[in-house]
């Protein structure tokens, strides 16, 4: 899924996938800081989003 | 060719005779000089209908799906690989089934008379399950690069990726001639048709038109056979192997996988081995 | 009195540049591999070289997705909840150089959105906006049966102006006031002569060879026709994708959809197909055409039954042969038609 979507044009990091146990806490803020300094350094996404839907 | 419908005709004659099948699916002669349609005959008397040839295209497990009578099924290699789909994943049965296997030296584009870019580079062009074949086995492609057109994406940069689709995708009408044509996808409802929730809009946005070839890609990951009946399919003549060819690539990378050669393994995707591949998940 | 215009082919891009201040030109233009319709932007000239182009321009008038209102959900607006209508542009708009069998095909979709006690608004304003301009078939493709469905290569019906390829000019008949309009506009004032299109347009219609038999579909009983047996092997090979429907001239069908995003939303209508499944599905979950062969036993009973019974004016078809050229299965109209035709119901 993550391999296709970035092979269509979507950006790397856009899409991320983690496992995180229910006592690992730590590891769950760990990783939602990733993803967020990630997705900010990204910029919002342009691409993959309806704004409007583009009718005649 | 001519030899392989003499075969074809008696197989099928002789089947519908001995009560074997109930039934031959195969193809009959078209209207249009690059045309062969697919025929369902229960009659001994019309297996002279029969024809095989180059304009073959459409796969025709795609007409087996949860059938209840003994059937006889004309299949070339792609074909005869998404029979094994097929009774994987439970919508016929291999008992219900008479298989008349076709070797196969490729299916011509129906515009353009050249060899379809699928065949080209086809390494199954001989059945991998049959009960009775319609002529001697063909010697099998080697060296081929099946995925030259991935690499050219997979090279491209995000943007240039974005933009390639998008192109690509342009002349989409949202016929679902793709969709239709392959064996694959049989869900009772597509998620396009679905309205409780609607996932997708219906109309020519560009982002729906990719939502869906790219979803409908994605249901196709691990079992596609790469038989180009969605290609053949498209009246618009969008090159939509793109995407499935990439998770055809991605499943023989990952899991060493190629779908519908055998029974006895099932698919990657509805299984789980403490060896698959998880560098993604962080 | 019909007028006749010669237009030298030195002067017709010069043309086609004065209709783009007073109209919004849509024309064949080449895609990737094949020629659609499309408006055409400033200073692109319409390529009048073409065969037949994938889709009809029927698009022109019936656009595959269109808004009709919009509307907001949210309650602090003082106006929620309140369809609007969307802003059309309907300022004159010309196609150039479409077939005579796409014409007169938009005429048959207008019995469908204007009649007595309907007009939909969207398909007839944009209808009277546009002036359609004709060009003369002169190298029908071997799928074409136009002469055999009431139309034909140098068909008058549904146009303004037709115009004839005649080697270094084209002959411009203006068809109605619409027409003359256009030409003046374009500067074409020319006077012509239209001596050589009776030979020519003979020479096209005898290109013309594929048939679709039809004379015998009035007087048969719909029932019969309907309960006929050949139906399952008619249908057998249908995948049921919309590609016959969608590439259509005469097909009018369409789905009203909403579109919210957030508390706003797009009533739209998009092209629909009697081929799917979901095209008649009820709310409750009935489908009164739930199997394959009842879809396509209708798109042909509609085409060559119910229409030919309804309107008295022959069929629903008007030969382009697009369904037959693009039906991944080769389903083809024209033996279906023959089929129907020939068929006896059992007493």
């Amino acid at each position: 899924m993550k391999n296709l979507m970035e092979h269509m044009g979507v950006e790397p990091g856009r899409l991320q996938f983690s496992w995180i146990s229910s006592a690992e806490a730590t590891k769950f803020v760990d990783v939602v800081k990733q993803v967020t300094e990630k997705v900010k350094e990204l910029g919002p996404n342009e691409k993959f989003i309806k704004k409007t839907v583009k009718v005649a | 060719m001519d030899a392989y419908i003499t075969k074809i005709k008696a197989i099928s004659e002789r089947l519908l005779k001995d009560g074997t099948v109930e039934a031959v699916i195969g193809f009959r002669e078209g209207t249009l000089p690059t045309m062969s349609e697919p025929c369902f005959i229960k009659r001994s008397d019309d297996v002279k209908d029969l024809v095989w040839n180059a304009n073959c295209r459409i796969n025709l497990a795609n007409y087996l799906t949860n059938r209840k009578e003994k059937i006889a099924i004309v299949a070339k290699g792609c074909d005869s690989r998404n029979i094994v789909n097929h009774i994987i994943e439970n919508k016929i049965k291999r008992d219900q089934l008479f298989i008349i296997g076709v070797p196969c030296k490729g299916m011509n584009d129906k515009d353009t008379g050249a060899l379809q870019d699928n065949c080209a580079t086809c390494t199954h062009r001989n059945p991998v399950i049959y009960d009775e074949l319609a002529g001697d086995l063909v010697e099998e492609q080697t060296g081929v690069d099946k995925y030259a057109d991935v690499k050219k994406v997979e090279a491209m940069t995000t943007d240039e990726k974005w933009a390639f689709f998008n192109n690509l995708y342009a002349s989409c009408t949202r016929c679902y001639a793709c969709r239709n044509a392959c064996p694959l996808c049989y869900c009772p409802t597509c998620f396009v048709d679905e309205s409780k929730p609607q996932w997708v809009g219906k109309g020519e946005d560009p982002i729906d038109v990719r939502t869906y070839h790219f979803l409908r890609a994605y249901h196709c990951a691990g079992r596609c056979t790469d038989c180009g009946s969605c290609e053949a399919a498209c009246p618009q003549n969008i090159k939509v192997r793109q995407l499935t060819k990439k998770l055809e690539k991605d499943c023989a990378e990952l899991f060493g996988w190629e779908a519908g050669l055998t029974l006895d393994k099932r698919p990657p995707l509805d299984t789980f081995s403490i060896d698959d591949p998880n560098d993604f998940i962080k | 009195m019909m007028k006749i215009i010669n237009i030298d082919k030195q002067k017709w891009a010069g043309g086609v540049e004065s209709l783009s201040k007073s109209y919004r030109l849509f024309g064949p233009v080449k895609d990737v591999d094949c020629h659609n319709f499309k408006e055409l932007k400033q200073g692109e000239q319409p390529d009048l070289s073409y065969g037949n182009t994938k889709l009809s321009p029927k698009s022109v008038v019936f656009p595959p997705s269109e808004a009709m209102f919009t509307y907001s959900l949210d309650e602090s607006n003082p106006e929620h909840h309140i369809l609007k209508d969307v802003p059309k542009d309907y300022s004159p708009r010309a196609v150039l150089g479409m077939r005579p069998c796409d014409a007169k095909a938009v005429s048959l979709v207008r019995m469908n959105f204007d009649t007595p006690e309907y007009r939909d608004p969207y398909w007839m304003d944009a209808y009277e906006a546009t002036t359609f301009v004709g060009l003369a078939c002169e190298n029908p493709c071997a799928s074409c049966f136009c002469t055999s469905t009431g139309c034909g290569p140098y068909n008058e019906e549904g146009l303004d102006v037709l115009l004839v390829d005649n080697g270094n000019a084209y002959i411009a008949k203006a068809l109605t006031e619409k027409g003359e309009k256009l030409l003046a506009s374009g500067g074409f004032t020319d006077a012509g002569d239209a001596s050589a299109v009776d030979a020519k347009k003979a020479a096209a219609e005898a290109k013309i060879t594929a048939k679709i038999e039809t004379d015998k579909l009035s007087e048969k009983v719909i029932m019969d026709l309907y309960d006929a047996p050949f139906w399952h092997d008619v249908a057998f090979a249908c995948i049921n994708c919309c590609t016959c429907t969608y590439a259509c001239p005469t097909c009018w069908c369409f789905d009203i959809q909403d579109e919210n995003k957030g508390c706003e939303g797009v009533r739209m209508r998009n092209w629909d197909s009697c081929m799917t499944p979901l095209f008649t599905m009820h709310g409750s979950g009935h489908n009164p055409r739930d199997k394959k062969h009842q879809r396509v036993r209708q798109r042909f009973m509609h085409k060559l039954k119910y229409f030919v019974d309804k309107y008295q004016k022959g069929i629903m078809c008007v030969g382009c042969g697009r369904c037959v050229q693009q039906c991944p299965v080769n389903l083809d109209i024209r033996t279906v038609s023959k089929t129907m035709n020939d068929y006896v119901a059992k007493s």
